[in-house]
């Protein structure tokens, strides 16, 4: 039988090991997910790179409702919900990457934890938000998720910025993207927030820490105050989440990550990490409730705008791509598209599909046309926004159609022997044919819209400056949540172009 | 010695005295004109089949060479599309040059599609990598190509030509014999389009000109036209109707190399020589080499 005098040095010591585990951990995950996603690049297996967010309860509960789809992939993510049953919210404090990189800023900035403050409801109103909005059909969570805002800030604020630097001592292509800033802002407001207190956005904003925060108040294993305590609130000043209430000897359980910070502070070791099967209650304040409800219920409708798309014509989704409006709630802005695209191609929209359309893939073709032997987007898609299609079924997957503008052709306009777009076209769908204007006869492109699946590839390499002279329009594209692109006809078809009909070409001197 | 017997041997010394120069191909009077080999037959053989008949690579290529070879990569489409150089013909010339002591090659081209997948469906990376010495590059940004001016150019007055071409001792142009929808047929000089960075600024202009402007500054040590297949029309990404010639043409004079390869087939189901073909004909007024076949000084050889 050992004394408590004998035990308590151990006790600090083993203390101290956990919470270096806990940091091991963290960093251990916080690397793989960056890892992971910088293996989302051509020419590498995509496999188990979106194996984070299929263990997101967030993504997989609000996609689900908002899709009235269930989720499948994001089935596992269950286990996360039950895990907290019985742990607590475990995976803010040892799991969640954007935690650790919220930790790893907050050692810097060195502020203080203030106490509890009232607006910790922030992030179950948050939850309650998204729950409305997508009940009422329009899914915000790739704004809120931990996750998709890491992936996001990896793909449109990292990757360009390392890729530039690799450019400029390799073949390297930098990356360029439409919208970076606000990204970037994003990222930078969150890691800010912890000016006012450490952890500022887990414990008052996040949505996935409201889900499993609620999840912890019936969870099994809690903090709780044991024995001797001298309320010397030191537990509470080492308190990254102000979960603690040390006066009354309380723990919050929703508040608590699991950080085991408490653990090492108390100089008498009374906190005890223990099953205590009571829940504990929860007030989320019943008239803030109400007005996130509303909020989440007008946010819905007012978001979508597809005024833009219509009058542009120019919304070109990646191929594959669900039907538009299940399209903006699967999506969750995760920008692994975006990273994955190997020709820079596919770029995040600002408001070309209305606001809650902001970050969601389009096919820029003036930056970069959809690669015929690519289908990496759809493989690296966590949530199926993206179809995975195989690489034969995805070049039937049309994303668009191409038109010529004659009026800034180089063939139509100056009579110039152009026919890039022609050269370009890996579909055959451009025909050269012999067209004689004021008295020049000269080959001049037409689109065969039969054949055109819209890849941009004669809009990428149109050598007009400006807006190419051809330009894909979402006119025709084929859009399904289920089913085949590829018929017996359209496959014909494409057999048909092994022997093109086509014009002797201008470059030949004929009699 | 009876009148059949004096015949015969008429016919066997007469046969004889001509053998020689059927062998050693010597035919002086023709000899004035640029020596343009044709190789046909084994397609593993080729290349060295026609440098032969222009005297081995070892004429070309010194030991200790730095030497850069663009075979055309330009398309993501597979070899059998006759879009781009075939690997086998790239590894050919490669290893040419290497038996000549090449002291490193450099095979490159400016792509029209993505150059990573370019390279790989077009089977020419793994062509190359097994060869020590042997590097493949793919041309993508501005700052790997160097302005030049174009003295004699008359639609382009300079362009931006790629480094490896100055880094270079020796450069091997190896296009694939095809067709093309605005210059109509894509052979070695229209190829030279994948050693600038702006291809668009000579669609900008007259296209035929300003490749024989092109060739008026970039001149290949040697050019070898890869004609074991030609895409004789849905050039030049194809698909297209491809033709099986097995044949390679190698040769100096790079106008003289595209007129003669005009000629060995069919292109949009018409015949047509050099001098039906603009961009030919602009660089043989620019003084560049020669379109006429019948001056030509032509090696064949049956592998």
């Amino acid at each position: 039988m050992k004394t408590d005098a004998e035990a308590a040095p151990r006790r600090a010591r083993s203390e101290t090991r956990v919470r270096a585990l806990r940091w091991l951990i963290q960093l251990f995950l916080l690397l793989l997910f960056a890892l992971l996603f910088g293996r989302v690049r051509y020419g590498l297996s995509p496999d188990f790179t979106d194996v984070f967010f299929r263990f997101d309860p967030l993504v997989f509960i609000v996609t689900s409702i908002a899709t009235r789809t269930l989720l499948v992939a994001g089935l596992l993510s269950l286990a996360v919900v039950a895990g907290t049953l019985f742990f607590g919210r475990f995976f803010c404090g040892f799991v969640c990457p954007l935690g650790t990189t919220i930790d790893l800023a907050d050692a810097v900035l060195r502020r203080k934890s203030p106490p509890a403050a009232a607006w910790r409801r922030g992030k179950f109103l948050t939850l309650v938000f998204l729950a409305a909005a997508a009940a009422a059909g329009t899914s915000f969570v790739g704004f809120f998720d931990p996750l998709a805002i890491l992936s996001r800030s990896l793909a449109l604020v990292f990757y360009p910025t390392t890729s530039h630097f690799a450019g400029l001592v390799s073949s390297v292509r930098p990356a360029v993207f439409a919208e970076t800033m606000l990204a970037l802002a994003t990222l930078l407001v969150i890691l800010g927030l912890g000016f006012a207190a450490p952890r500022f956005w887990c414990r008052n904003l996040c949505p996935l820490g409201g889900l499993l925060g609620l999840a912890s108040k019936f969870s099994l294993l809690k903090f709780s105050f044991r024995g001797d305590c001298r309320t010397c609130g030191l537990c509470e000043k080492a308190c990254p989440t102000g979960a603690i209430d040390s006066q009354h000897r309380k723990v919050d359980a929703a508040e608590c990550i699991g950080c085991l910070a408490c653990l090492r502070a108390c100089p008498d070791h009374v906190i005890r990490y223990a099953a205590k099967l009571a829940p504990q209650s929860l007030d989320v304040g019943r008239r803030e409730a109400l007005v996130a409800l509303g909020s989440g219920l007008v946010a819905a409708p007012l978001a979508r705008s597809v005024v833009h798309a219509r009058l542009q014509g120019r919304l070109l989704r990646p191929p594959g791509s669900i039907p538009e409006p299940d399209f903006l709630n699967a999506c969750i802005r995760c920008g692994r598209c975006m990273k994955a695209c190997p020709t820079n191609g596919l770029q995040p929209a600002i408001l070309e599909s209305g606001f809650d359309g902001l970050w969601t893939p389009r096919l820029v073709p003036r930056v970069g046309a959809c690669e015929k032997n690519c289908n990496l987007c759809g493989q690296v898609c966590p949530t199926g926004a993206i179809r995975n299609l195989p690489l034969e079924e995805k070049t039937y997957a049309r994303i668009g159609t191409a038109v010529v503008d004659r009026s800034r052709c180089l063939a139509w306009e100056q009579d110039r022997a152009c026919l890039v777009c022609d050269e370009a076209c890996p579909y055959n769908a451009i025909d050269s044919r012999n067209e004689t204007l004021l008295g020049t006869t000269l080959g001049r492109p037409f689109v065969n819209e039969a054949a055109c699946v819209g890849c941009g590839l004669c809009e990428s390499r149109c050598p007009v400056d400006g807006p190419a002279a051809i330009q894909v329009f979402s006119m025709a594209a084929d859009r399904r949540q289920t089913g085949w692109y590829k018929t017996p006809e359209k496959a014909r078809l494409r057999s048909c172009g092994d022997e093109p009909q086509e014009d002797i070409p201008s470059g030949f001197i004929q009699d | 010695m009876n009148r059949r017997d004096f015949i015969k041997a008429g016919l066997g010394i007469a046969a004889a005295a001509m053998l020689p120069r059927r062998l050693f191909g010597a035919e002086p009077e023709k000899a004035v004109g640029p020596a343009v080999a044709v190789a046909r037959g084994e397609r593993t053989k080729l290349a060295k089949g026609a440098l032969d008949l222009l005297g081995g690579m070892g004429k070309f290529v010194k030991p200790g060479d730095k030497v850069c070879i663009k075979p055309n990569i330009s398309f993501a489409a597979n070899s059998d599309c006759g879009a781009t150089t075939t690997a086998d013909m790239v590894r050919q010339v490669v290893r040419l040059c290497l038996a000549a002591g090449a002291a490193r090659v450099v095979v490159f081209d400016h792509t029209i599609q993505e150059a990573a997948l370019c390279v790989e469906r077009s089977g020419i990376k793994t062509a190359v990598v097994d060869e020590a010495k042997v590097s493949l590059l793919t041309l993508t940004k501005e700052r790997q190509f160097v302005d030049t001016p174009i003295p004699d150019g008359k639609e382009l007055k300079s362009v931006k030509l790629a480094k490896i071409l100055l880094d270079s001792d020796k450069f091997i142009n190896l296009p694939t014999a095809k067709s093309h929808s605005a210059t109509g047929v894509s052979l070695g000089m229209k190829g030279l389009m994948g050693v600038i960075w702006d291809r668009g600024a000579l669609h900008k202009v007259n296209l035929h000109q300003a490749i024989a402007d092109l060739a008026s500054v970039v001149r290949p040590d040697l050019t070898i036209i890869d004609a074991t297949r030609a895409l004789t029309s849905g050039g030049p990404g194809g698909p297209g109707k491809t033709v099986s010639l097995n044949m390679a043409i190698a040769g100096v004079d790079p106008v003289a190399v595209d007129s003669y390869t005009v000629g060995i087939t069919q292109w949009y189901n018409k015949s047509f020589t050099g001098k039906g073909v603009k961009h030919i004909v602009a660089a043989a007024e620019m003084g560049l080499g020669e379109i006429d076949t019948a001056k030509m000084n032509i090696k064949q050889v049956t592998i």
